[in-house]
């Protein structure tokens, strides 16, 4: 495989890049918060950014899509009322991103791009880059493998960092990613031979490293595009789902939203919510009809959206990026990875 | 404020949420929030300053106090401890009341009264054997039954008691049916079944007594309850978890005894690593509870008028703390001329929430302090407009005790302020010590105020162990039942009609304010404009009635007209009624959580 252009940033001159890159653009980036976590938060300075850190509970998903986003200004006055549409035009750089959120943004983007293409999303990536640091060892949870979202990419990225000791090698991605790195060039320089063999080492280290592989997307994908899942096998499922909606919202994949107006002094600001399709009420119609009123109904729907075939078609990726996220925040038992195998083997065992 | 994310490092929660959780920020966000200090002038509420409205509030309670009118306190789960503490301090301190209550105190206090809480979620979720009196732990307390899952997911043997097969009821080894009022049997029958090997842990002397007890409760294979009791004696680590917040009835502390002395029996009762756990609706009860927010005990527990407890709280106080029993929740806006209402909507929150609608528009004065608009807040004379807990600081106490910090992630709006601010204020207008710079001084003085330690796991249990006996149980129904059903009552009363729950989330700001959260429930109002009454598949099909069709239901209190809600896992011989629906159905309750009835197609 050719090497992706690369350039190369002492550790010692990293800080001055970040201060560099504050100048001109929010950096928002894996931040120590409250009692251990890790949160993707802007930064104000360059010494606030984790380099080693268990990946956030929160993808950074809600600087593309929001959990509260308000959508449209509509205001009364006077004979006449006014809408506008509210965008987010901050220039953003999103900074040490994991290789499976920047695969769950990329799907986002292009999710975002399709059919009716989402001005609000779209306005926003358009002003944001993403500075990758690719994992040189698993998560715990994580089986990025399995989807071909990481630990390292290939596509996706405007810039993707690689650790490499006493240096980080920066790949290039896309134009704006070379844009980036050129409004720092003084700090880069190019790589050596062995630079680019220690990252292909890296890479292969880490692949090694993931052992058995937990989430066999394909065979899944298999039987639950075929008609070959049982019924039975979603209301097994069902008692050991309790309806949080975690799993939406901390996947970096999901979008489900609902609309509200919010009444403000002047008039009213539309705004998307993060829903989910695990709630019973997100399909119920205002006759009181749901069409999903079982939750095998629902759960049923939600793997098939991330798993079957034709989405895959649809949208060029599974709809899994192997975070794990799903594992550690599912309040019952019912994660991407206990579901696949369920799929796989045709038994559900709670 | 946008959002919410976990925290992984979290004691209680480990970074999951329920969906209540995940949708706390909406409503402070979307809600009609209260901004401004008001005063009733002419019939409407007027925007005042806070100089203005505090002095008025002390003015007006003071001047029932000079004429010898009783005032009243009613604290809230949704308050932090910090202000519950300084609500019980107005009462018994400046008020010298003892009319304070929780709203859902009695429901609570009949349950945690008759047991001892003890061990944590994280005991739960370990155990190897657990019992639920079971209302719908998945829809009531969502990380109750997370650690639950996790017990089984683990091959822990979940034994389920209850009116209907719910989503805990499908992962039980044993479902042990129960009609509502009968739970005791059933539990006494569990009682009864332990078998002889634990006899060192059983009381010996009315062990006899037990093996000899057997009554028909109907519809129980002997084979079951033999099993479940075993596997609950034969287990290193336990659980039993029994619901707090009202459903049980009138009967709830003769069903809590008797839980209790099933944990005795087999042995878990006081045991490290076994849990007691009463389940209170919602999240701050314990904690308003444990500060003192209750007509019958001073903070902590201790007993009215204990002198150590006189010489803590008075010296805390500046003055000696009314020993006064008031009146409960449900009570005290009748027996009261004054009250003052802490983050809470009685309207909501009491069984007979119409008459206390009612009596709090009749009160010479109502003093609410609240985040939200809620009805009670639109009855005050003065509203004082505080932070939510997403704006506040304090702690709260889960269900197992531990105390929890709360800080704010932004400031109220308008000029709401922090609730402990303005109830210390408000008591140093009416005398009360005032030295109070940050919420940490006010939580010392609860660490100085309450009591240490707790009363031993089993201590003053050896009464209701010799009492819960089968016998013991079916005599105690017959007692508590309010009149005593015709002589051919089975034939034609032949139903049981009781609540299907205790609290009605809809109604609450925390749920009503969210536009995810709110849509359930407004789309049952809305589906049932007139009520509803839950019944089985079977029996809706004998009725010859379908989802949605009338009925008419009688009891000896009286009738009413009500929709069906089939429910397929409820069972036979059981209609329930929602606690959002308990106003229509009151004549038939006629004023208890139970009734006999029967039942015809309108």
């Amino acid at each position: 495989m050719e090497a992706m252009p690369a350039r190369t940033i002492a550790r010692t001159k990293v800080d001055a890049w970040i201060s560099r890159l504050l100048e001109d653009a929010e950096v928002v980036a894996p931040v120590a918060a409250e009692g251990g976590d890790v949160l993707y938060r802007p930064v104000t300075v360059p010494q606030d950014v984790l380099w080693e850190f268990d990946n956030s509970l929160q993808p950074p998903k809600e600087y593309v899509l929001p959990q509260t986003e308000p959508l449209l200004a509509v205001r009364a006055g006077d004979h006449r009322v006014s809408v506008s549409a509210l965008y987010d035009l901050s220039r953003r750089v999103l900074f040490n991103v994991r290789s499976c959120d920047a695969s769950g943004i990329a799907f986002l983007a292009h999710i975002s791009a399709a059919d009716l293409p989402d001005p609000h999303v779209l306005h926003r990536l358009a002003h944001t880059t993403i500075v990758t640091l690719a994992c040189c060892s698993p998560c715990r949870d994580g089986f990025c493998v399995c989807s071909g979202s990481g630990p390292f990419l290939t596509t996706g990225f405007d810039v993707q960092l690689v650790d490499l000791g006493e240096c980080l090698l920066a790949e290039v991605g896309s134009a704006k990613g070379r844009a980036l790195l050129d409004r720092a060039s003084d700090l880069f320089r190019e790589p050596t031979a062995a630079e680019r063999e220690q990252r292909q080492r890296a890479e292969e280290k880490a692949l090694g490293e993931f052992g058995e592989q937990t989430c066999h997307f394909a065979s899944a994908m298999r039987r639950v595009s075929t008609g070959r899942v049982a019924e039975a096998l979603w209301e097994a499922m069902s008692p050991w789902c309790l309806e949080c909606g975690g799993c939406n919202h901390v996947c970096p994949t999901c979008y489900c939203f609902s609309v509200k107006d919010r009444a403000e002094e002047a008039g009213w600001t539309r705004c998307r919510l993060w829903d989910s399709c695990q709630l019973a009420a997100f399909t119920m119609e205002a006759s009181g009809h749901n069409p999903r009123l079982r939750r095998a109904d629902r759960i049923k729907r939600r793997f098939f959206h991330k798993v079957s075939a034709q989405y895959y078609q649809r949208d060029g990726m599974v709809g899994c990026v192997g975070c794990g996220r799903c594992v550690q925040v599912c309040l019952g038992t019912t994660h991407m990875p206990a579901v696949v195998a369920a799929i796989r083997k045709g038994e559900w065992h709670g | 404020m946008a959002g919410v994310s976990p925290s992984r490092n979290h004691p209680v929660s480990r970074g999951r949420l329920c969906a209540r959780g995940w949708s706390a920020h909406e409503a402070p966000a979307w809600g009609q929030r209260l901004d401004s200090p008001r005063i009733r002038r002419g019939g409407v509420l007027e925007t005042v300053s806070w100089e203005e409205a505090l002095a008025e509030a002390a003015a007006r309670l003071s001047a029932l106090l000079a004429a010898g009118k009783p005032v009243g306190v009613i604290g809230s789960p949704r308050a932090t401890n910090e202000e519950n503490y300084l609500a019980v301090r107005l009462a018994r301190g400046a008020l010298s009341s003892g009319n304070l209550d929780l709203c859902s105190g009695t429901a609570y206090s009949a349950v945690a009264d008759a047991l001892q809480p003890a061990g944590t979620l994280d005991d739960v979720a370990s155990s190897e054997s657990l019992a639920i009196l079971e209302g719908d732990l998945a829809t009531s307390h969502p990380q109750a039954a997370a650690a639950v899952l996790t017990a089984v997911h683990s091959g822990a043997r979940l034994i389920t008691i209850g009116a209907a097969r719910t989503q805990m009821a499908r992962l039980a080894v044993a479902h042990l049916q129960a009609t509502p009022g009968r739970e005791e049997e059933v539990l006494a029958r569990l009682v009864a079944a332990v078998p002889c090997e634990r006899a060192d842990d059983a009381p010996t002397e009315a062990g006899g007594n037990w093996r000899a007890s057997r009554l028909e409760a109907g519809g129980l294979a002997e084979g079951d309850v033999d099993r479940a009791a075993r596997w609950l004696a034969e287990a290193r680590r336990a659980a039993f978890l029994i619901p707090a917040d009202g459903r049980l009835g009138e009967g709830a502390g003769g069903v809590a005894s008797a839980l209790a002395a099933l944990a005795a029996a087999t042995g878990h009762l006081g045991r490290p690593g076994s849990a007691v756990v009463p389940l209170a609706a919602r999240a701050n009860l314990r904690g308003a509870r444990d500060v003192g927010v209750r007509p019958d005990a001073w903070p902590g527990g201790a007993r009215l008028g204990d002198p150590m407890a006189a010489d803590r709280l008075g010296g805390e106080w500046g003055r000696p703390p009314s020993a006064r029993e008031g009146s409960r929740a449900a009570q005290l806006p009748a027996a009261v001329a004054g009250l003052v209402v802490v983050a809470e909507d009685l309207a909501a929150t009491l069984l007979d929430g119409a008459a206390a609608a009612a009596t709090l528009g009749a009160l010479e004065f109502l003093l609410v302090l609240d985040a939200f608009a809620t009805p009670t807040a639109a009855l005050a004379h003065v509203s004082l407009p505080i932070a939510s807990l997403a704006e506040t600081e304090g702690t709260v106490t889960p269900l197992d005790g531990r105390h929890q910090a709360v800080r704010a992630c932004v400031a109220p709006p308008g000029r709401a302020r922090a609730g402990w601010r303005v109830l210390a204020d408000l008591g140093g207008a009416l005398g009360l010590p005032t030295g109070f710079d940050t919420v940490a001084g006010v939580t010392a003085e609860i660490a100085r105020a309450v009591p240490p330690g707790e009363p031993a796991p089993g201590e003053g249990l050896a009464q209701p162990l010799a009492e819960a006996t089968a016998e013991a149980a079916h005599e105690r129904r017959k007692r508590s039942t309010p009149s005593p059903p015709p002589a051919d009552g089975a034939a034609r009363f032949p139903f049981r009609l009781a609540l299907a729950d205790g609290f009605d989330w809809g109604r609450d700001v925390l749920v009503a304010f969210s536009p995810t959260l709110c849509r359930d429930h407004l789309a049952l109002r809305k589906m049932y404009p007139r009520g509803a009454v839950e019944m089985s598949r079977e029996d809706a099909e004998s009725l010859g009635v379908r989802q949605g069709w009338t009925v008419r239901v009688c009891s000896t209190g009286g009738e009413a007209a009500l929709g069906v809600m089939v429910r397929p896992d409820l069972m036979q011989g059981v209609l329930r009624i929602p606690f959002a629906f308990r106003e229509p159905a009151a004549p038939l309750l006629a004023g208890a959580t139970s009734a006999d009835v029967r039942v015809e197609r309108a």
